[in-house]
């Protein structure tokens, strides 16, 4: 049984969902027979003892045991590090925006290793530079799904829609335009490599 | 922990740390996502609530819209145009920036410069992301453990020893460290023209 959502098949494959800001996620109906899956929110529904103890040191957050006031970002750690154990797939509804970009690869990169599917709900076109496919959503319509590179490239739409292009690629564009590059690049090191190898 | 103890007013600040905000000021109103019941149209029971709606991207059509019928982004603008109907002195937004695309957010970010020319106001971003409010702001205030750590002004980079770089500084840090001489540029096309040089040279 695929992972459904609103009765849409979602590929098999660690997903962005780049939705504008009119689209009402909170009413996306979820399905996922017969394997266990984790929504992701802000809410504070999870304590840090559901966190089992490697967990905590393996993302540093310790310091969490001890803490007694937990602000937003807190929160939503514990949320996520309560339900690494627990799933199939991880579905983050745009929670990672608020998290820095050093905790967010380390996370993606634990998920990947343990074959943890994700879904990332998100309005931050940088997130998806993280995960392989994307899908645009837009006034409750898929626009446009596709691998990571051949979304990423299609500029006009996406700005069309509000959004920038992640700045990696945004500045790949601009070498290419000069001649200093002859493709589109996605991580940081590729470019360097190739302007400076 | 007073954040705008010493700092002039009609500026706008931006505010990065692990914390929560809150006030106890008469003068403060805090924009952050809260559900609120009724209609949009009872919830700003205002005769400004159209112009207060237009303001923050949204039309009449939303008046007769309960909480359920709304995105998360549409709240947290209803929830700004309620401040804005009320007129405090110092809005503070609380992650407002979260959920908006970027066309929105350049928009916002005119939208809290003209609440400082033109309205007298005085407005705290408080975010992670230190790119939304590089340009934007008079300072940034760094706070960590419930105190003010430091306040930098917007031109000095020392402050991402503090949090999180955009992506742009990684990508100049990551250069720095194989020892190009690159300086620290806050925008894409002034980096672009910097590599140009550096390889025409």
């Amino acid at each position: 049984m695929p992972l459904l959502i609103n009765n849409k098949t979602i590929p098999d494959i660690n997903t962005t969902i780049l939705y504008t800001s009119e689209y009402n996620y909170t009413l996306d109906t979820i399905e996922y027979i017969n394997k266990n899956f984790s929504v992701i929110d802000k809410t504070n529904r999870y304590q840090i003892t559901d966190i089992n103890e490697d967990i905590l040191k393996l993302f540093n957050c310790e310091y969490l045991k001890t803490k007694t006031n937990l602000t937003l970002i807190d929160t939503i750690k514990i949320n996520i590090l309560s339900n690494l154990e627990a799933s199939n797939i991880i579905i983050f509804l745009n929670v990672l925006t608020y998290l820095d970009l050093s905790f967010k690869k380390e996370l993606i990169t634990y998920l990947k290793d343990h074959h943890i599917r994700i879904i990332n709900y998100t309005t931050d076109i940088e997130e998806s530079l993280l995960l392989e496919y994307i899908i645009v959503i837009h006034d409750n319509k898929v626009i446009m799904e596709g691998k990571k590179e051949d979304i990423l490239s299609e500029e006009k739409i996406l700005k069309k829609l509000g959004f920038n292009l992640p700045f990696i690629v945004d500045l790949s564009l601009g070498l290419k335009y000069y001649n200093l590059v002859n493709e589109i690049y996605f991580d940081n090191e590729s470019l360097v490599q190739k302007l400076w190898n | 922990m007073r954040i705008l103890e010493n700092k002039e007013k009609n500026k706008i600040y931006g505010l990065m740390g692990n914390i929560n905000i809150s006030t106890n000021n008469n003068n403060y109103r805090i924009v952050s996502f809260y559900k609120f019941n009724d209609t949009v149209k009872n919830y700003l029971n205002s005769p400004k609530a159209s112009s207060a709606l237009k303001m923050v991207m949204l039309n009449d059509e939303y008046l007769d819209k309960t909480i359920s019928n709304l995105s998360t982004a549409e709240i947290k603008k209803v929830i700004l145009a309620h401040a804005l109907i009320e007129n405090k002195e110092t809005l503070i937004l609380d992650y407002f920036e979260k959920e908006l695309t970027n066309a929105e957010k350049e928009y916002f970010k005119r939208l809290f410069k003209r609440l400082v020319t033109d309205y007298h106001k005085t407005i705290i971003i408080f975010t992670n992301d230190l790119s939304y409010i590089w340009e934007i702001s008079e300072s940034i205030i760094y706070v960590d453990n419930q105190e003010v750590i430091n306040t930098f002004s917007k031109n000095d980079m020392e402050i991402l020893n503090c949090v999180a770089a955009p992506p742009i500084s990684e990508f100049i840090a990551l250069l720095k460290n194989k020892s190009i001489p690159l300086n620290d540029y806050k925008n894409t096309s002034d980096l672009l023209k910097a590599i140009y040089r550096l390889k025409e040279n």
